[in-house]
Parts: C-alpha cells; structure tokens; sequence
C-alpha cells in the first residue's frame, strides 16, 4: 500500500515538473495586411532576405507530382537557396497537422509552405495558420481560384481521366458507360479510399455527373449508383491502383488525376505499354493551393517560391508535368506556351469541359460519397 | 510474506525503509524514460479527445465512438487481431519448437530466428505486394494452380483482399514474431524435468499435459497478447492490402487524423483512445489468467 | 539411434514455403523490369543510387544505438523487479505494451509539441539532438518486444540463485549483471536485439516526420511512383537485413567452449 502511494507521489512529481517547464503557448500571430506585390527593387529585396535565410522547408511535394522535381531543382538553382524536402507522401491532413504540431518549432521539421486540396484552404485560414501574401501575377490568377484577402491560391489542376495497362486492356474506354461492359470484368480500380482519398471520391462524382448529364446535386448519388453496377457486374477490383499493381496487371485501369496517370506511364517506360483517356462526359477538375505557413521559419523563401510558381517559368514547369497551371488560360492568350509541351498532353477538347465544382458542391459530394459508399456499392469481402 | 523474504536475502539488513528506497531507484530510468517518451507526448491526443476543433472541452468525439460504423471497425479489428493472435501463436509455437527442441540440425535454428528477426518487421507495402504477386489474381501461384491443375483459385472464392486474405499476410510477422519470443522460453525447458518424468512412467503428451505447458503457459500467453497488439496497431499492410475493403480503426484513424477529406482530428484522437481501453482490457484480463496459471508455480 | 524428428521437419517445410514463396513473387516482378526478358537492372538502378547507401548506413547506425540503448534500459530494470519488485511487473508490462495502441503519427507529433525548439528539452534544434529523438522514439516502439524477450530468459533461469551465488562470492552489483545474468540471457538478449534492429532499419513514420534521412522514407519515396524498382528494393533490404541479423548472431555467439549456467542444452 505505502509503495503504491509513493509511487503515485513520484509521478505526480514529475508530471508537475514537466507541466510547470512547459512553456506558454505562442499566441497566433495578429493577421496582418498581405504584404502587395514587390516591385522590381522591392523583388531584390526578397531575393535578399530569401538567400540570408538560406533554406525553404517544402512537404508533400513528391518529384514526380507535377513535375515538382523540376520545379524545386529550378528554384534552388536560380536563387542558390536549399529546399529541405518533407515527407513527399504527405496528405493534405498530414499537411495541417505538420503545420499545427510544428508552431513552436523554428527547426527543420516545421513546412514553410503547403500545397493542399481546395476545401483545406478555407478551413487553415480560419484555424489561422497561414499568413496572405499576393504574387506579382496575382491579378492573372482566376477570382474562383484565389482567396480574396490572399490567403491562398491555387495553384494547378488536372482533370479524373482512365489509364491503362494495354496488355491486359485491349479495348480503349471512352467514356464511363464503356466500363461497365464485359471486356472490362475484373480491370476497373479507384486510386485510393473513397471513404476518405480526394482522389478516389472525386472518381466516384465524376462518374455519377457522367451518369446525372451535368446534373451536379445528384451526381454524388448517381456515382454511387455506377459504381454499385461496376461492383455487380464484376468490373469493380476494390484494389487502391497505382504504378505497381498497374503494371503487374492486378489494376489494369486506374481512374485518376491525369498528371498522376501520365507520370505513371512515363515511368513504366512502356512496359507495360499504358495509355491515358480523358472521358467525353464527367470531366471533372481537381484545384489545389498554395499558402505560407503562418509559422514559417523562412517566410522570405516562402515568399521567393511563390513568386517563383507564379512566375511564367514555373507555371510552365508544373505543365511540363502534366499539371494545368491556374495561368493557363493567361498563358495561352498571351502565347506563351511551347507547341511541344502541348502536344505532350491529351487533346485539349475534352479539357475545355472540365467541371470545377465550388466549395459547397463539394462538401455536399464528399458527405454522400463518404456516407453511402459502404452501404450502397457493397465491397465489403468477408 | 515474500517481502520479508526479501529483505532478509537481498541486503542481509532488516530495515525496511532503506531497501525500499534502493530498490525503487532501480526503477527511476525506466519509468523516467516512459513518462518523457511515451506518457506525456500521449497526454495530448487523450486530451485532444476530449476536445473539439477549436479546443473547447466536450464529449461529443466519445459519443460518436459509439456510432455503428465505428463500433463495426473495432469488431472487425478485434477479430483480425485475435485470429492472428491465435493463428499466428500456435503455428509460431510448432516452428519455434521444431527449431529449439524437434531435434534438428543446429543451422535450422540459428536460420530461423534470424529470418524471424527479419520477416517480424516486414509490413506495409512490401509485404502487401510480396502478397498480391503471389496470391492476387495475377499472381504466380494462382496461374500456377490456373495452368497445372486448372483450379482456379478465385473463382473458388478465394480473395486475397478479404479478412481471410488479409489474416494470412499478417502471419508473416506472426509466426515470428511469437518464434523470436518463444525460443528463450523453450530452452528454459530443462532436459532433467524430462528425463524425470520419462524415470515416472510419463508419456510424451502427460510430459506435455502437466509439464512443459503449464511452464510454458505465462509465456505463451504473454506471447500471444504481444501478437493481438502487434495486429490491433497494425496500419500500413492493411492500409496498402484492404485499405479500401476492410474498415479497420486504424484505416479510420488514419483518415480521420491524416486524410484528405474527414479530417476530424479529435475523433480520431478518440479512436485512439479507444484503442487504449481495449487494450487495457486485454491486459487485465490476461494478468488474471496469467496469476491463475502461475499459482502453482510461486 | 534416435527416430526421424519427421513432424519437426514438417512444421520447418511448411513455414520455409510460407516464408519464401511470396519472396519469390517480389524477386519475379523486379526482375521484369525489361519486356525482353529477365534483368537484374532494377537492381542496378537502386545500388547505383548514393541516396540508398547513405540512407540504409544512417539506419543502422540508428538500429545499433537503439539496440544498445533499449537492452540498457531494460534489462537491468526488469532484472530488479523480478528480483525485488515483483508487484511492479504488471505495470511495467502494461507500460510497454502501450507502443502499440498509441498511433506512431500520433507519438511523433506528441515529440513535436513537446520537445520542438522552444521547449524545455529542445532536441529538434540539431541534427545530433534529433537523432538523440529519434533513438528514444525508437526505444519506445521496440519496448514490447525487447520487454517480452528478456522477461522470457529471466522466468527460464532462476534469478534469485544466481544472484544470491554472485554475492556469496564477494560480487557488486554490476558484475553481477553484466558477468551472471546476461550472458544467461544471451537468447533473449538477441531475440530482442534482431527485432529492434528490423525494426528501426526499416521505420518510417518517426524518421519522416523528425526530418531524418533514413532508410524508411527513403523506401516510401522509391514504392509511391514506381513499379519494379521497389520490389527490387524490398528484395535488397530483406537480404541486407538478414545478412546484418546474421552478423549480430554470429557476434553475440560468445567464445566457444562458454556454457549456460542454465537452460535445456
């Protein structure tokens, strides 16, 4: 009995310690005015801060995402400031979380800058955890792609298209209906969790605007519906597809961003041959954005990436890697987009029927998807 | 009272104070080191639980706990985990005896647990692949059984992605696990308790019977709550085999804290510690049984 | 002439097929990197890259500290409850099966809070401090295992004796440990030893997020985009693995002609 106690008494002790030592939280810094558009000796000045900081801490950022590899390369070369890469795996939660968890710490595990999913955007200004900061070319970056105090801004999109295996998928899918025929039994794959994946939900909408004819508030329930009948029908493989199972041929089509699947084929490398189609209708697109950490430890090399994403070069770079850049119209009209890196993509028709859902469609599909998936399509295999 | 018995053999002194305080300093590092290391930076997500969004105390994340999709995660999540448990420690349990006492060659033993050491941690992706190119529906075995005897598996209604596919990949770090843990265990097994009860008439299976198991039984048993933790924490082989199937709390965990789109972090904090009262759980229930097949030992 | 141990070759065949054919399907998909035919350029590709090199070095330097540290931590305090404390055992069990229900994403971000640049223990300041962090955070996973490992030896040998024997003959406290009980425990020392060693050699939530450049991260960075290659790779760090376990097997031997004061042969 008097162990028991003193031991209780022993870790009272040092929890009370520890507590005591805690130090005070640091209070969010006070939301100040974005800082306008450097002009030209003001952008030297950013350079100069950016290099005495010497570092950009980036997460999530995979090398082959968007041709992110490039784009980072680009950036260290042309400003000789390091990027220290995070966790390129990261999702856009992990994200967050990073951010959150890394408020007090100024050391090389805190981001710097994030690149998430559209709905996050909103939801990190209002937590204040990121600070604004508009680009120079911020004007040309599309009203329903920015935040309007400059919060974020997005960044690039793509748009739900097929990739697949040709030595296991002989016949070319044209649209969605196309899936649910015979020559498909066993080959159709989501790229991850519709219970909780961006990517897979976004798939499941794409498929019911196809099947409601642009109807968006029933698109959420009519992609369930499709992918019931896929499941029934013995097309569905409730397989997360991506570049390995892809090429042994356990998911031999893979619904997902187009610059995901272009990536994935130029690194199979032809083996396994595999092709990418945008479908005709449910062409949807997926924005992310950009901010800067509100607890940056390098907000000038923050500051210098963004106006290096903006900048013409970057957004060229991004679509090197299949990714549309959010300039891109701006950079058509004013031609400055290479005939080369457009040949190198899919044929621009299908694209100009891309969907860009807002906000509230959003949340309104996510909550279906997520909600009904288990009950509606039936994948659970015991 | 075994206290006493210890005064009088540890230190030869008869004050009680002075060998408490000696005794409980041999402990400090230790537990200093789990309350730095594991106590504290835990306190924030039990804390976290209580917690909505904007930090306010509540205790709704609790509640929800109790929502069917969830209550089925935990169920689907103790099944797997116990017959791996199960499954993994009496398979486990037959190799690592082949091994330490079957009478083989002493190189099969020395093989076996540092392959065991290896294969324990080999999970996640990896393994969830080295699964799919073996048994998934392209796999070498099943066009093996397709092409030989022209069985095929999945017609049969196999599915690797599936509870009884996902139970056979986590016995890749079973069977080792509980192989690693066992072989010390197994070779405490004195060679004169047989040969004595060989001298009293017994058979292999009464050795057994009221012998070796009752010895081995804290072990076992211990072993075996080791592997239902191992399988209950388990996250990335079932995320990258099942991930989109099978709806285990890790799984929803995971989406909850990390994910694109739920992203409710403190009902995913509460998840957790859910997983921390079952776990608990486990632990009482297998300290009860343990004391009871100990008795006789003391 | 004793009779042919037929079951025990039983159970070693069937677990040897368990074991090794879906190694066998990995081997096959990384060598099929080219259409022609069978080559072993995966391989090539992930040996040719510095970043594996430096990646799986850093890990297992990462591995033995762990290594080293844990069986420190532990094995003297386990010793000392099941010789003085034997009420503490329970909650010294509980404690380190706790690794297991607290999610490593969730721990990680714990240290991040706790121990970040402004805190009272800064450790993620540098990269030494970091490491430090990280041989914690993986003592912490690694606590279940070594916990259970060393907890076997000791119920097989008899503690008390071998103590009581020790200090008859004039020995402290220390000699006792390292010169009596350990090499008693020399199984389950390794047991623990191999499972620690996989287990930081190939850990990846710890290390990502304390920005450390091991080889876990570097595993998740090859497999997320890739398709042979990670198989090759998965194929290289199990013989790599094997082959150091194998190592500290034949270390840990002790010279020969050194017997167990106890246990079955």
């Amino acid at each position: 009995m008097k162990n028991r106690v003193l031991l209780l008494l022993a870790v009272v002790v040092v929890l009370a310690v520890v507590a005591a030592c805690a130090p005070a939280p640091t209070p969010a810094p006070t939301a100040a005015p974005p800082t306008a558009a450097p002009k030209a000796s003001a952008m030297d000045a950013l350079i100069a801060a950016a290099k005495a900081e010497g570092q950009l801490t980036t997460i999530a950022l995979p090398r082959t995402w968007c041709g992110y590899g490039e784009v980072i390369d680009g950036y260290a070369k042309k400003y000789g400031i390091k990027v220290n890469e995070l966790n390129p795996d990261a999702s856009s939660g992990d994200e967050i979380e990073a951010v959150k968890a890394n408020k007090d710490n100024k050391g090389p595990q805190a981001p710097d800058v994030i690149d998430v999913g559209l709905s996050f955007g909103p939801t990190a200004k209002n937590d204040k955890l990121i600070q604004p900061y508009k680009v120079a070319t911020w004007d040309t970056i599309p009203a329903d792609a920015k935040d309007a105090e400059g919060y974020w801004y997005g960044d690039y999109y793509g748009v739900m298209a097929f990739g697949y295996n040709t030595d296991v998928v002989k016949k070319a899918p044209a649209d969605w209906a196309d899936l649910l025929k015979p020559e498909f039994k066993g080959a159709v794959a989501l790229a991850g969790d519709p219970r909780s994946a961006n990517q897979a939900i976004s798939g499941v909408f794409s498929a019911g605007l196809s099947a409601a004819k642009g109807d968006v508030a029933k698109a959420g329930d009519e992609g369930l519906k499709f992918f019931a009948s896929l499941n029934s029908a013995g097309n569905f493989v409730p397989v997360i597809g991506k570049a390995a199972p892809l090429a042994k041929g356990e998911t031999p089509l893979i619904i997902a961003w187009d610059y995901n699947l272009l990536s994935w084929r130029d690194t199979l490398k032809g083996n396994p041959k595999v092709e990418v189609v945008v479908p005709q209708t449910g062409v949807v697109a997926g924005v992310y954005v950009q901010a800067i950490s509100a607890y940056a430890p390098h907000p000038n090399a923050a500051k210098l990436w963004m106006e290096y994403l903006y900048s013409d070069e970057g957004q060229l770079l991004w679509l090197k890697g299949y990714c549309h850049p959010i300039r891109f119209n701006d950079l058509v009209k004013t031609n400055k987009v290479p005939k080369a890196l457009m040949d190198n993509l899919p044929p621009a028709d299908n694209y100009a029927k891309a969907i860009f859902p807002t906000l509230e469609q959003q949340s309104a599909y996510k909550e279906v998807i997520t909600k009904q998936w288990d009950s509606v399509v039936k994948v659970v295999v015991k | 009272m075994a206290q006493a018995t210890q005064v009088k053999s540890a230190s030869g002194s008869d004050a009680l104070p002075r060998t408490i305080s000696l005794a409980w300093l041999g402990v400090v590092p230790f537990f200093l080191f789990a309350v730095l290391f594991m106590i504290i930076p835990a306190l924030f997500f039990i804390v976290g639980s209580f917690q909505d969004a904007q930090g306010n105390w509540t205790l709704k994340n609790i509640i929800d706990l109790f929502q069917p999709s969830i209550m089925e995660s935990y169920i689907l999540s103790i099944q797997v985990s116990a017959v791996t448990a199960i499954g993994g420690g009496l398979f486990g349990f037959l190799l690592a005896y082949a091994a330490v006492l079957g009478g083989l060659p002493r190189w099969v033993r020395s093989a076996l647990l540092t392959f065991s050491g290896v294969a324990s941690n080999f999970s996640g992706v990896p393994l969830s692949f080295a699964f799919v190119s073996t048994l998934g529906r392209t796999g070498f075995i099943t066009a093996l059984f397709s092409n030989l005897f022209g069985w095929n598996l999945y017609q049969g209604g196999f599915n690797l992605y599936s509870f009884a596919g996902l139970s056979l990949t986590y016995m890749y770090f079973q069977f080792p696990l509980m192989v690693l843990v066992m072989a010390p265990a197994l070779d405490g097994l004195r060679r004169e308790w047989r040969e004595a009860s060989e001298i009293l008439g017994a058979n292999t299976f009464e050795y057994w019977r009221h012998i070796a198991f009752p010895i081995l039984l804290p072990s076992l048993l211990g072993t075996m709550v080791l592997l239902f933790g191992n399988a209950f924490g388990a996250y990335a082989t079932a995320y990258a085999l099942t991930g989109a199937t099978l709806y285990l709390v890790t799984i929803q965990i995971g989406a909850q804290i990390r994910g694109d789109v739920l992203h409710n972090q403190n009902l995913g904090y509460a998840m957790a510690f859910g997983m921390v009262v079952i776990m608990t759980t486990t632990m009482v229930i297998y300290t009860w049984f343990q004391r009871r097949s100990a008795r006789w030992l003391r | 002439m004793r009779k042919f141990p037929f079951w025990s070759w039983l159970w070693v065949i069937i677990g040897v097929l368990y074991f090794f054919l879906p190694l066998l399907g990995t081997l096959e998909f990384s060598l099929r990197i080219r259409r022609e035919g069978y080559t072993l350029d995966a391989y090539q590709i992930v040996l040719s890259d510095p970043k594996f090199q430096e990646s799986f070095l850093f890990s297992i330097s990462m591995a033995l500290a762990t290594i080293v540290f844990s069986i420190l931590l532990i094995a003297p305090t386990l010793y000392w409850v099941h010789l003085k404390l034997p009420h503490l055992r329970p909650m010294m069990e509980f404690t380190t099966l706790l690794p297991f229900v607290v999610p490593a994403i969730v721990l990680v971000f714990g240290y991040l809070r706790v121990y970040n640049t402004s805190s009272f223990l800064p450790l993620t300041g540098s990269a030494e401090t970091t490491n430090l962090l990280l041989i914690c955070a993986y003592t912490v996973l690694a606590l279940p295992y070594v916990f259970r490992s060393v907890d076997a030896g000791l119920r097989a040998i008899d503690v008390r004796t071998l103590t009581e024997a020790g200090q008859s003959l004039g020995a402290n406290w220390f000699t006792i440990l390292f010169q009596i009980i350990f090499p008693n425990l020399r199984v389950a020392l390794l047991s623990g030893a191999f499972l620690t060693f996989a287990i930081c050699v190939g850990e990846y939530t710890f290390a990502s997020l304390l920005d450390r450049p091991a080889f876990g991260p570097y595993l998740q960075l090859i497999g997320a985009n890739r398709a042979y290659e990670p198989s090759a790779l998965a194929i290289i760090s199990f013989s790599l693995t094997w082959a150091c376990v194998g190592v500290l097997q034949f270390l840990g031997r002790g010279a020969p002609g050194q017997s167990q004061v106890s246990g079955a042969r």
